[in-house]
């Protein structure tokens, strides 16, 4: 069937009249570009913000993992999923949640895809991720899901919680899809940008956050 | 979904008495149209990006075949299996018989215009497997068996007090409310568990990528990525204009899409995907089909005027522009599409015969031309419909009118060729045309002009011509 119809679409839309492809028009480059570090924190932070997105700036990963527990402690979490990426992975977050009573787990500790999903869905509290870039002109977070960063993990649970180090900070959405999708043949599975909760306005236009992702989406800035 | 092109008048004349729609309808447009222009001021310089959007359209439209063919090779290389299809039953077949051998009990959708059009919920229900839409307005419209009000928002116009009663009775709810953020958790609640137990996941395409070979969908509320990070089966369908060349189009186009959609900058999730889950992936799709699908396209795609039907990106702005979906809303356009998209698509997708009242339902008074970021001239778009239909094109299937007004224009022009033909017309023509006049105006007549006069009034035929007081003023003198 589909072979066929492959044919037959392809050869109609072939065998069409020609149209002239027209050079494209000038469009000036985009006000982001310019911006320069501070800047972009700003306007991340701002966008990010103005989407009910939180966004917490420390200077290191030590000041991050206080700012993870004075979250924990604010929100009530006792039960978290990590992710295992660059990010989280120093930081140890198991042996951290020891400390502070909050248990940490990750994918890994399932045996199988079932195990993984039931907590996923129906224990954790909130899902614990790295991200591996920024964009500042909406204050939007980049996730490449691999076996480190699975994608359920900052979807499922209500409580989203992303550390983002500032040097993955970029302008626009070109100067990181030029990096994650540059080489074809290293391309991911998926690739997330976030930008703020889950969010619906479904009834009658009246917006609330939560629908079917998280209801909080905090960004601790590392840097 | 049935087909209700048809019933466009008399949906719209019960519409127009709907007082709840018609409130909620004075305000919406106006809220959508202020925060997508202040959006649009976030560009250094609003229109030439719009431009540059349409040039992006254009250029799709133009290289058509061989985009798809690159994005295919791409796709196929990142993993995911290619399945074309004609006609929206092949699709639809393809679907059942993979549910079956996968042994797919029910399956859950994110809101995907192009399924809508194909009928996939009525095919997959009737075969015994359970469709579950997932946007919150899409599973509210699909309980209440309604069509949806507007693209972007299904069942932005239902009552609070109608969805309480719904959940109650479908989505497992225990107390009634109006509270929105309940009725939104009682839905989360639902739904979460069919996440959660789910097999397979379908969703539409907002872009497919020939550069890579990815698939992009734009979504706020997070079930499109549920649906395709839950299960291991993930069944993507685009209509095959939804190609774009490359990634930073894409991101060109998002921008357009979402500004022009709902007024931000980017909805809350955009995912990319480039194939199914690797193999040490926990979550994800092991099987990803990515349905490219036909149903008229490429017919509508042979001609140069229709094929600009094609850049349409769903992104609904010429909705709120539309002073007649405005007074009506979604429900008179009676399929998938509604508003000036809709006009613009239906026909080609149905046929002229029966989407008549659609491409005759509009002013041209161009708002939608203006707004659209994919550069569609609707009324050009209608009045070409029109003139295919006065000429009665086989390929669109505008030849079901009877020859009844071109023979009343030829009736006309061989009336006023002559001065006496005109003459006698007058003379006949005046008291019959006279014969309903009311304070000095005509509200209706006799057939065949009747339906003329449904929408408009004309002043009374004077009882002398001009020329007859001309004449008489001269033999005064």
């Amino acid at each position: 069937m589909s072979q066929r119809a492959r044919e037959e679409i392809l050869g109609k839309l072939k065998g069409a009249p020609k149209a002239k492809t027209v050079p494209r028009p000038y469009v000036p480059p985009l006000t982001e570009l310019s911006w320069n570090g501070e800047q972009l924190i700003a306007n991340f932070t701002q966008n990010l913000t103005a989407q009910t997105g939180v966004v917490h700036r420390v200077k290191d990963s030590a000041e991050a993992k206080a700012k993870l527990a004075e979250i924990f402690a604010e929100e009530g979490l006792t039960t978290i999923m990590a992710s295992t990426d660059a990010v989280v992975a120093p930081l140890d977050l198991r042996a951290w949640g020891k400390e502070m009573g909050v248990r940490v787990l990750t994918a890994g500790d399932f045996a199988d895809r079932d195990a993984y999903k039931n907590a996923v869905f129906t224990e954790v509290q909130a899902g614990v991720t790295g991200a591996d870039y920024g964009v500042a002109e909406s204050g939007t977070i980049g996730l490449i899901h691999d076996r480190n960063q699975p994608r359920l993990i900052s979807i499922a649970p209500i409580t989203h919680i992303a550390l983002l180090p500032v040097g993955r900070l970029f302008p626009v959405y070109e100067s990181v899809t030029e990096r994650v999708f540059g080489d074809k043949n290293k391309l991911p599975g998926q690739f997330t940008f976030t930008t703020g909760p889950s969010m619906t306005g479904d009834i009658q236009g009246g917006q609330f956050k939560g629908m079917h992702g998280p209801r909080k989406l905090i960004v601790i800035l590392i840097g | 979904m049935d087909i209700k092109t048809e019933q466009f008048v008399d949906v719209a004349r019960k519409e127009l008495k709907n007082d709840r729609n018609k409130q909620f309808l004075g305000v919406l447009p106006y809220g959508i149209t202020i925060s997508r222009q202040r959006s649009m001021q976030t560009f250094a310089d609003p229109e030439a990006a719009n431009d540059y959007g349409r040039a992006i359209r254009a250029e799709v439209i133009a290289r058509l075949s061989e985009l798809l063919e690159e994005f295919e090779k791409n796709a196929a290389a990142n993993g995911a299996k290619i399945i074309w299809a004609e006609t929206a039953a092949e699709a639809n077949a393809f679907v059942l018989n993979l549910a079956r051998e996968r042994g797919v009990r029910y399956v859950t959708k994110g809101k995907s215009m192009v399924t809508e059009e194909m009928g996939l919920n009525d095919v997959l229900q009737e075969n015994g497997i359970e469709p579950f839409e997932t946007d919150l307005g899409e599973f509210i419209a699909q309980q209440l068996h309604r069509p949806p009000f507007h693209i972007v928002g299904p069942a932005l116009n239902i009552p609070v007090e109608e969805i309480s009663d719904l959940f109650i009775a479908k989505a497992d709810m225990k107390e009634p409310t109006t509270d929105p953020v309940k009725l939104g958790y009682a839905a989360r609640l639902y739904l979460r568990d069919k996440f959660h137990h789910l097999a397979m996941g379908i969703t539409g395409v907002n872009m497919a990528v020939a550069e890579t070979g990815s698939i992009i969908n734009v979504e706020n509320e997070g079930n499109i990525r549920l649906n395709k990070s839950s299960p291991r089966i993930q069944v993507s369908i685009m209509s095959l204009e939804k190609v774009v060349p490359t990634m930073a189009d894409a991101m060109h186009m998002i921008r357009l899409l979402c500004r022009n959609c709902t007024g931000q900058k980017l909805s809350a999730y955009v995912s990319i995907d480039s194939g199914p889950k690797k193999s040490d992936e926990m979550d994800g799709p092991e099987e990803l089909y990515i349905i490219i699908l036909d149903n008229g396209r490429s017919k509508i795609y042979q001609d140069q005027q229709t094929r600009e039907a094609l850049r349409c990106i769903r992104c609904g702005a010429c909705l709120a522009a539309c002073p007649v979906y405005c007074k009506i809303g979604g429900y008179p356009y009676g399929w998938a599409y509604s508003g000036p998209m809709g006009q613009v698509l239906s026909p080609l997708l149905i046929g002229l015969d029966r989407t008549h009242d659609l491409f005759h339902a509009c002013t041209l008074c161009g708002a939608c031309k203006q707004f659209c970021p994919a550069g569609i001239d609707h009324p050009k778009m209608f009045l070409y419909y029109r003139m295919l239909e006065a000429q009665a094109d086989t390929e669109q299937k505008g030849d079901f009118i009877p020859d009844k007004p071109a023979k009343l224009f030829d009736l006309w022009s061989w009336g006023a060729a002559r001065a006496w033909r005109w003459k006698i017309a007058v003379k006949t023509m005046r008291p019959m045309m006279n014969y309903h006049a009311k304070d000095g105006v005509i509200r209706k007549t006799v057939a065949p002009l009747y339906g003329w006069f449904r929408t408009r009034d004309l002043p009374v035929m004077a009882k002398k011509t001009f020329h007859d007081r001309w004449t008489k003023i001269k033999k005064s003198r």
